[in-house]
């Protein structure tokens, strides 16, 4: 921990503290304290921020619930350096994809000790739900480049975590250079196959569904050991190649051998320290909904009015991550949701979009426009 | 609509061929009058088309009635009979030539299908009618977003002339149904609206030698020199506000001259307060979730901006009714549509054409208002960036029939030329 603020350093501390706890659980109380008081330390540090919360007449006297703590919408982060600590002591960033032309958000970081100690019990959690003891060590397949090659990629980052603390021997990355290595991955999927061990394969969307191609143009199949299990993570956004995740899901089953109730969504961003993960490894037989770790929270709010959406009713997806100690703890996400028990459902960003008669959106023009650019994305600028 | 089948979608090609086999046999200034007194019935408020887009297409499409009203009004204003002589005169060289008694003759196609992709009425009008004015009977696929103009049009050149009533055929089936849309692929001309993504689909599917007529998607903006009259605002709200900005001619940005006096921002102000008051005139139509939650994140992101120390001012409307973001520069921005608009300081021409140039390929209309001394320097800067229509604060919702619609004409892309030189 390099923060010489003594403020912080208790945060992080009793942050960490219950990340730390073997089985962490919900705590309604806790988490508002804590809550509260990281959002009064972040309005005392970073003055953007304060700025905003104030022009919405929210300040530390009056915010009383963490409900009530005032989301930044994530594309902020592409404008400016939202930092709770003095620039001084960065030692990290996080970049999101995007083109060389476009601007990139970026998570300016002073420790990696949260980030990394709040990925680990939910990817634990939800996708080794079965494997309890922290020293059973998982096949583990990565289809991303490695922190290595793309240090400001926090998908990586986080993979490279995972491997080190769960990955067998045999587990790797299988992106290099830009390169999805296919035919390392079909041989390690094989010789999972040949010596029964069950696989965690992890990776985008995108990546997968590349595979799932070359696999289907080379005539091959492979049925993996009954255990085995998917965790893709992003979707298509601003890709050539899009398939509806029912259907990826199906070629999944239908080349791999894993069924969809073994396939695990995972909704994370770079702008947050934690993850949300689909419930179905952990909770089977009960309908699929994304869970997070007991520090970090989801609002579904309505746009229109600013306010909670009513149950089942679509809503903005915001998070509030206590694991967000050195930015900003509340995030407006660009998605959509709706409340699944305890959990939500993501319904994609803009699903209407093309309900505008014949005009368009600046940014789809500008998308297309820089689509002829040079892509630089976390997955590793597959084509 | 019930869904059609491909088996329907070929018979009615059929019988549309066989209509144009005796369209054809009628001369072109008998279609050409028909067609200007359907144009004359859309005309009228009272008529039994303007009151169903009142009624049923307002409640389809969640427009507010009275903006629909005025929409159309504007829209059908200039376009009469007469408009409709004078744009074969234009773009075919007269009627002579229609009627094959001209030296260079002009025919349209045995059959033209339309693939209808928005939700405004008179887009939807104009391209159901410009393949009869040369004799192409057509079939026509509804817009998903608005089931009721084309079969209004359909009604309405019916009543007008029943022979040509036959030569128009409305059918409806989900865009994802392949056989359908090949069936619908096999007339002998397409005419296609939609994203870039939709026109490269079709056009990788339309099978030589038949002709594919494309309009993508297209965006307009505003702009505004330092010495705008003084309703230019009020103008400018009227062209954001028609249609809540989902036409292609919808200004989504404003570049105003800035001397570095403020005009930018205070052009902002006078915007805003002019989009309020047009709200109780006409109200904002009702918009989905994903709509409301974009408008929402642009104005958090806004105020983020400023927050940050950026000279942005935000300008809203309750709810998510209009919303007006002075900015502080000329980066173009997302445009979440639906009244949204963003007002950008440039330093004079040269800023607004550098500024544009993100959007070359897909700019339609610029409306200017103000820029006394550089109205020609201004104008042909901006047709070399692509825009195929420039025209007065306040007009760019009512396009004339003879708007070179994205740089192509309105007849000449569906129009076979010959010549007779004996």
């Amino acid at each position: 921990m390099r923060s010489g603020d003594p403020a912080r350093s208790e945060l992080d501390r009793r942050i960490l503290d219950w990340m730390g706890e073997r089985e962490a659980r919900e705590d309604e109380a806790r988490f508002e304290e804590l809550a509260l008081r990281l959002f009064a330390h972040q309005f005392s540090r970073c003055e953007p921020f304060a700025r905003f919360c104030r022009a919405r007449g929210a300040t530390p006297e009056t915010v009383s619930s963490w409900r009530e703590i005032p989301a930044v919408p994530a594309g902020a982060f592409k404008e400016t350096p939202l930092r709770s600590f003095p620039p001084e002591l960065e030692c990290h960033v996080f970049r999101t994809s995007g083109t060389s032309t476009r601007r990139r958000g970026e998570l300016h970081l002073d420790t990696l000790a949260i980030y990394e100690a709040s990925l680990i019990p939910s990817f634990e959690r939800h996708v080794l739900p079965d494997l309890g003891c922290a020293s059973q060590r998982a096949r583990i397949l990565i289809l991303a480049p490695s922190p290595l090659e793309v240090p400001d990629s926090s998908l990586s980052h986080m993979f490279g975590v995972i491997l080190e603390r769960r990955g067998d021997p045999e587990s790797g990355f299988l992106v290099q250079g830009g390169e999805l290595e296919q035919l390392r991955l079909l041989e390690a999927l094989e010789e999972a196959r040949a010596s029964d061990a069950a696989v965690v394969l992890c990776g985008t969307a995108f990546a997968l569904l590349h595979f799932l191609e070359w696999l289907e143009s080379e005539e091959r199949r492979i049925a993996l050991p009954g255990g085995s299990r998917v965790m893709e993570t992003g979707g298509f956004k601003g890709r050539s190649r899009e398939l509806p995740q029912d259907l990826l899901y199906e070629n999944l089953h239908r080349s791999l051998g894993v069924p969809s109730e073994r396939i695990v969504n995972q909704y994370g961003m770079t702008e947050l320290g934690s993850q949300f993960y689909d419930s179905v490894l952990r909770l089977p037989g009960t309908p699929r909904r994304k869970l997070g770790p007991p520090w970090a929270r989801v609002r579904l709010v309505d746009p229109e009015s600013g306010r909670e959406a009513p149950p089942g009713e679509i809503g903005a997806v915001t998070v509030l991550d206590l694991a967000n100690t050195g930015s900003i703890l509340a995030i407006q996400t660009a998605d959509l949701g709706r409340a699944v028990l305890d959990g939500f459902e993501v319904l994609g960003r803009e699903p209407g979009a093309e309900a505008r008669g014949c005009s368009i959106a600046a940014d789809e023009m500008l998308e297309a426009h820089a689509s002829s650019e040079p892509r630089e994305n976390e997955d590793g600028r597959l084509p | 609509m019930s869904r059609a089948s491909p088996e329907e979608i070929r018979g009615a090609l059929a019988r549309l061929r066989g209509a144009g086999h005796r369209l054809r046999k009628r001369r072109a200034r008998e279609i050409l009058g028909s067609l200007a007194s359907v144009l004359d019935s859309w005309r009228d408020p009272d008529s039994r088309m303007r009151r169903a887009l009142r009624t049923d297409f307002a409640s389809a499409t969640g427009l507010a009635p009275a903006m629909v009203e005025a929409g159309m009004a504007r829209a059908l204003a200039g376009w009469t009979g007469g408009a409709l002589r004078s744009l074969v005169e234009r773009e075919l060289g007269g009627i002579d030539a229609l009627e094959g008694t001209a030296p260079r003759c002009v025919s349209g196609f045995e059959v033209t299908s339309v693939l209808l992709a928005g939700s405004l009425p008179s887009p939807t009008l104009l391209g159901l009618l410009a393949p009869l004015l040369l004799r192409s009977p057509v079939l026509a696929k509804t817009s998903a977003h608005d089931p009721v103009t084309a079969a209004l049009v359909a009604d309405s050149v019916a009543a007008a002339d029943p022979e040509l009533g036959a030569c128009i055929e409305i059918t409806g089936f989900p865009g994802s149904d392949r056989e359908c849309v090949d069936a619908l692929l096999d007339a002998d001309c397409v005419v296609a609206s939609g994203s870039d993504e939709t026109i490269a689909a079709v056009a990788a599917r339309v099978r030589p030698p038949r002709r594919l007529v494309s309009y993508a998607h297209r965006l307009s903006v505003a702009a505004v020199g330092a010495d705008p009259s003084p309703d230019a605002a009020a103008r400018l709200a009227e062209d954001v506000a028609l249609w809540d900005q989902l036409g292609c001619l919808s200004p989504l940005a404003v570049f105003v001259e800035d001397r570095e006096q403020g005009e930018a921002a205070a052009f902002a102000s006078d915007l805003a307060r002019a989009l309020g008051d047009l709200q109780e005139r006409w109200p904002r139509g009702a918009i989905p979730p994903p709509a409301a939650a974009a408008i929402a994140r642009e104005r958090d992101l806004a105020e983020m901006r400023a927050a940050s120390g950026a000279p942005v001012i935000l300008h809203r409307g309750a709810g998510t009714s209009w919303t007006v973001v002075a900015e502080a520069d000329a980066l173009i921005r997302p445009a979440p549509l639906h009244r949204f608009v963003r007002v950008h300081p440039v330093s004079g021409v040269p800023g607004l054409v550098e500024a544009l140039k993100p959007l070359r390929r897909h700019l339609a209309s610029v409306g200017v208002g103000g820029f006394a001394d550089q109205r020609r320097e201004l104008a042909r800067a901006l047709l070399e960036l692509g825009a195929s229509r420039i025209c007065s604060l306040g007009t760019m919702q009512s396009p004339p029939l003879s708007w070179c619609h994205d740089n192509q004409g309105l007849l000449l892309p569906l129009a076979r030329f010959g010549d007779i030189e004996l």
